[in-house]
């Protein structure tokens, strides 16, 4: 059983095709790279995916079952979680404060006005957890408001796991970081990918990182899907070195 | 470590300040019911930035669930039984109920299409209070009621001409409102709310269903703040519909930005600016509303943050 | 009973009519600037006053044409002032200074004209009705209708053709990417607030002649301004005209039928609106929701 399967997905924005039936299916583990021009329609594929927006026409399946008129909220508790192409955190709480409340989210609590003593322990145990894997323990109790961006871009990343998803979408994970900070979350990508098997679909600019992590790559241009398979295939596809990667080098 | 001393300091002092009121008032040229007031009117306010401050969401007709408060204990204390605490139960459901049921019907609407839709229902009960005066009054007011006195087991206490027992009594039921509401903000779903301020699409997609968290802090909000109407009912042994009306509200939300929207106990500090300044310009003016209306201006371009919150941002810089 | 009836719509669409002038000019500044103007009444008030007190020099006719325009002057001063420092800051504040100036208005006027109603003479002939049978029907009823009706009018004529006015159109949908494509924003809101304060300042006159001057008048007309947003959709300039015109009608007609609800009735008609079409009549998705 496919964890994900995306069948032929549409979404028009007046007369505009942003997605054009687009068809995407991810198996348990899987990690998938979608690239493609800007203004191919990738974010709003992961709009679809989401639940921001339902897709005009298509329908999308989650282990099977069709959520494509779920709410967003729901799907993050059926599993789906996301981080945003622009930076979506708290901005005005402490990192351990942003990675709490989706950590009590998962936990169930969200509707608690109150905290048990049990409850609170093993919510601290994994914000700790995911301090120290997002490499944030010490900037643990700033503002997130106040860090750099590639701190911010991690907690984010941490928040969305934070929730425990199934299926992590991760949405330009390392726009706008220099070097040393892409190196350290394409680590950390790979280590959610090998070691906890999570299925990750990912869109991102940066060749080095899609070739380097996915398993198979998606092209997308103008809405459409213009190529997919193995990082291999991709690179050997003439249409997708005339249309996209020639451009780009 | 020190963090925490000092907010447990803070809070000290804030309740001595409170408890020690009917001794050192006096000294100031204070009077026992003026802190009272202060008391009460800072509770509506704390409970209108329980929604502002903290879950962002601007309400600017709240003072309809504080005058339906109210009433409702006016009313209960008039016809039904006499009673102060049934007088508060009922002030408190009819105010909360009635505004969870109008929440409802509202909180998909955000910013300022929200706060003039606030606004507009907000003046129904105004409308209501105003014109059903078989039943309220009308505009004379709701009267007479009398406060009752309270059966302890053990003693009755005469809250109604003791105006230092009324006060205590009123700082009691504000210790409540205030440790039940503090208790609430520190809960995880005080922090959904928290979430929903600070970044309404990221707390969707952490799986935090927006609309109904706003409106279950809408709806606590609206039960906070019918207490503390029903308090101003018992205070002045009346209720008018001027309670409702939305000049009233924006008082509040006043009082909550003069004072620090951010903070848990700036509203207060911001009821006792705004009421003792009130007071002292309507005593040397008639033409107290011009004050008034540049005081709000004045605020808002020159001191947005609000007392506590410059204070607080000075401590961390 | 027809009489009646007919008499009440009649007064319902004037008095809708009213709605609209006022809430046209609050939709047109909440648009743009995402501002709800609670001084809007307060402005009203200034435009009957001005109005007042010009009169005697310029009779009702210059009075009328003159005091509008002061009054646009006075919101442009005010705006430039006072209201474009809280842009783009939380809605909150920009509800907090107007409800300000409202007071700092109203009390003004008090000051300054004193707190007891002023009459507004308007011309004999104006005065008088149309015919005994339609005794309501008095020459300056239907002069305030179709004052009201010619610059709605002019006001879409100049939004829908005018270089500015399809600036301020284009404004509505996203200020950004028209302050990106080069016009001055600030100016741009300047103007169309001044335009809105403009309709404020003529609403007093035009009241003034029929009700006489009050300090307070300004702030009745407020809500039922708000409804008529409210009712017609957030967004969109034509909803505010439907929406004023309806609550108008409506409250007319409940006034013969039962005459304690003619107020109640316009939150009836918000809350059923709200309950059937959340967005309003005329509101459309994604519009300042």
């Amino acid at each position: 059983m496919s964890l994900l399967r995306v069948e032929s997905v549409s979404r028009l924005f007046g007369s505009l095709v942003a997605v054009d039936g687009v068809s995407l299916t991810v198996e348990p583990g899987e990690l998938r790279a979608v690239i493609g021009p800007n203004g191919a329609g990738k974010t709003t594929f992961f709009n679809l995916i989401s639940g921001f927006f339902p897709p005009t026409t298509g329908k999308i399946f989650l282990d099977d079952l069709d959520i494509t008129q779920v709410p967003s909220h729901r799907r993050v508790e059926m599993g789906i979680a996301r981080t945003f192409q622009i930076t979506e955190i708290f901005p005005e709480l402490t990192v351990r404060e942003n990675l709490r409340i989706p950590a009590e989210v998962a936990h169930g609590l969200r509707l608690r006005p109150w905290l048990a003593h049990a409850d609170d322990e093993s919510v601290r145990a994994r914000v700790a957890e995911l301090l120290e894997m997002g490499g944030l323990a010490d900037k643990a109790d700033r503002l997130v408001g106040e860090l750099p961006h590639g701190d911010q871009r991690s907690t984010e990343i941490m928040m969305a796991l934070a929730l425990k998803p199934r299926l992590l979408l991760l949405d330009e994970p390392t726009a706008g970081m220099g070097d040393r900070e892409t190196y350290d979350i394409t680590t950390l990508i790979r280590s959610l990918h090998r070691d906890q098997k999570l299925a990750i679909v990912l869109i991102e600019h940066d060749m080095r990182v899609v070739f380097h992590l996915a398993d198979r790559i998606m092209v997308l241009a103008e809405g459409a899907v213009l190529a997919e398979g193995t990082p291999g295939e991709i690179a050997a596809n003439e249409r997708v070195q005339e249309a996209y990667l020639g451009k780009a080098a | 470590m020190s963090e925490v001393n000092r907010r447990l300091a803070m809070l000290a002092a804030i309740w001595a300040v409170l408890i020690l009121a009917p001794l050192w008032m006096p000294l100031v040229g204070g009077y026992t019911a003026l802190g009272t007031r202060v008391m009460v009117l800072g509770l509506g306010a704390m409970s209108v930035n329980f929604l502002l401050g903290f879950t962002g969401v601007l309400s600017f007709g709240h003072a309809a669930w504080f005058g339906l408060g109210a009433y409702g204990c006016g009313l209960l204390l008039k016809f039904v039984a006499l009673s102060t605490p049934l007088g508060l139960l009922a002030g408190t459901l009819l105010g909360g109920i009635l505004g969870g049921l109008l929440g409802a019907l509202i909180v998909r609407r955000r910013g300022v299409y929200f706060a003039m839709v606030t606004i507009a229902f907000g003046q129904v009960f105004y409308y209501i209070a105003f014109q059903w005066s078989s039943l309220t009054g009308g505009d004379d007011g709701l009267r007479p009621f009398y406060r009752q006195p309270l059966h302890l087991g053990v003693a009755t206490v005469d809250i109604l001409h003791d105006s230092t027992a009324f006060y205590y009594f009123v700082l009691a039921s504000f210790a409540l409102a205030t440790a039940l509401m503090g208790f609430i903000l520190r809960s995880p779903f005080g922090r959904t709310m928290l979430a929903i301020r600070e970044n309404e699409r990221r707390a969707r997609f952490l799986g935090i269903p927006v609309e109904m968290h706003i409106w279950i802090a809408f709806t606590l909000s609206c039960f906070f703040m019918a207490f503390a109407g029903s308090l101003y009912a018992l205070l002045n042994n009346f209720a008018d519909p001027r309670g409702l009306h939305y000049s009233q509200s924006g008082d509040f939300v006043m009082m909550a930005v003069l004072g620090g929207m951010r903070t848990f106990w700036g509203p207060l500090l911001g009821a006792v600016v705004f009421v003792m300044l009130q007071d002292y310009i309507s005593s040397i003016t008639i033409n107290w509303q011009i004050f008034i209306g540049l005081f709000y201006v004045a605020c808002v371009l020159f001191f947005p943050r609000g007392v506590l919150g410059i204070l607080r941002r000075k401590a961390t810089t | 009973m027809t009489q009646l009836i007919l008499f009440n719509v009649t007064n319902g669409l004037i008095v809708g009519a009213f709605y609209v002038l006022m809430a046209i000019g609050l939709s047109l500044i909440l648009n743009l600037s995402n501002v709800i103007n609670f001084a809007h009444g307060g402005f009203l008030v200034i435009g009957g006053y001005v109005a007042y007190t010009l009169e005697p020099y310029l009779g009702f006719w210059g009075a009328l044409i003159a005091s509008p325009f002061l009054t646009a002057i006075i919101g442009f001063a005010v705006e430039r002032l006072l209201i474009s420092r809280v842009y783009g800051r939380d809605p909150l504040y920009g509800l907090l200074l107007t409800f300000g100036l409202a007071f700092v208005f109203e009390d003004g006027t008090r000051i300054i004209w004193g707190a007891q109603g002023k009459p507004f003479t308007i011309p004999a002939f104006l005065s008088q009705s149309l015919s005994d049978k339609f005794f309501f029907i008095t020459g300056y009823r239907l002069f305030m209708v179709a004052m009201v009706a010619v610059m709605i009018a002019l006001l879409f004529l100049l939004l829908r053709f005018t270089r500015a006015g399809m600036r301020i159109r284009a404004g509505t949908l996203d200020l950004e990417t028209v302050a990106v494509l080069g016009v001055n924003a600030r100016a741009l809101r300047s103007l169309n607030f001044a335009v809105g304060i403009f309709l404020a300042g003529l609403s007093g006159v035009l009241a003034g002649g029929q009700l006489g001057l009050e300090p307070t008048m300004g702030a009745g007309l407020l809500m039922p301004s708000f409804i008529a947003i409210i009712v017609g959709g957030v967004g969109s300039l034509v909803g505010t005209l439907v929406g004023g015109l309806l609550i108008g009608v409506a409250s007319g007609v409940t006034a013969v039928m039962l005459p304690p609800a003619s107020e109640a009735i316009m939150y009836v008609l918000m809350a059923v609106v709200l309950l059937v079409r959340p967005r309003g009549l005329f509101g459309e998705e994604g519009m300042l929701t």
